[in-house]
């Protein structure tokens, strides 16, 4: 479920070359064309997705580098709000 | 054939540079509005960037921001894009640190900076190169 949420942001604001809903949870976002900018409306629209907010600490690129990275920051977030 | 030196008399020169298009700062205040404002920009950077070219603005700026990211080298590190800023003496574009940002720049030996926007009718660009001396043993 998480994914598929991720997925969908990824699709509305990642402005890839490819479908986001379909690479593999593993591949690298940013060479499939995620720009630097791009990844801070992905951060935006997650937060609005999942009531998070992102923290200082993870604003790193390794956190929007793949489907898998992101689901990762999102789980520890979510558990840390619980 | 030569090997070029990547220091030269005990100093190290650093360069990062980065391209944004307006069109995204554009998307992204529309969808995102005040909390894009904020998550990236000082209250400083954002009074500056006002009027009819403010997506101009925020789209050098943005780009300064990465392009200092790039000078750091270190991808596991975070970088909260607040903490760099840019700001201006008279005509020259300046970049100041803040927080954790200035802290590692410290502990890399960075001694100046200089800092240089430019614009087409789609992008802005940023090109920063930092004069690094010896960084500070852990």
């Amino acid at each position: 479920v998480i994914q598929k949420k991720i997925r969908d942001v990824l699709v509305a604001h990642g402005r890839m070359a490819v479908n986001a809903g379909e690479v593999d949870d593993q591949a690298d976002l940013y060479d499939l064309g995620l720009t630097s900018h791009a990844s801070v409306d992905v951060m935006l629209a997650l937060e609005d997705a999942f009531d998070i907010e992102f923290p200082d600490e993870v604003l790193k690129k390794s956190t929007f580098a793949s489907v898998r990275n992101i689901e990762q920051v999102i789980q520890d977030l979510v558990k840390a709000v619980a | 054939v030569i090997s070029l030196p990547t220091e030269v008399d005990g100093h190290r020169i650093r360069v990062g540079c980065d391209v944004v298009p307006f069109a995204d700062v554009q998307n992204s205040l529309a969808a995102f509005g005040d909390g894009y404002l904020r998550k990236v920009f000082t209250t400083s950077e954002i009074d500056d960037c006002q009027g009819s070219n403010r997506a101009h603005g925020l789209a050098a700026r943005f780009a300064a921001k990465e392009a200092v990211i790039k000078v750091f080298a270190e991808p596991d590190m975070a970088f909260p894009w607040r903490e760099i800023e840019v700001t201006r003496d008279g005509p020259l574009p300046l970049l100041r640190l803040s927080g954790s940002l200035a802290e590692r720049a410290q502990q890399q030996g960075w001694r100046s900076s200089s800092l240089s926007l430019s614009h087409s009718d789609c992008h802005a660009m940023a090109v920063v190169l930092v004069v690094c001396g010896a960084p500070e043993s852990d």
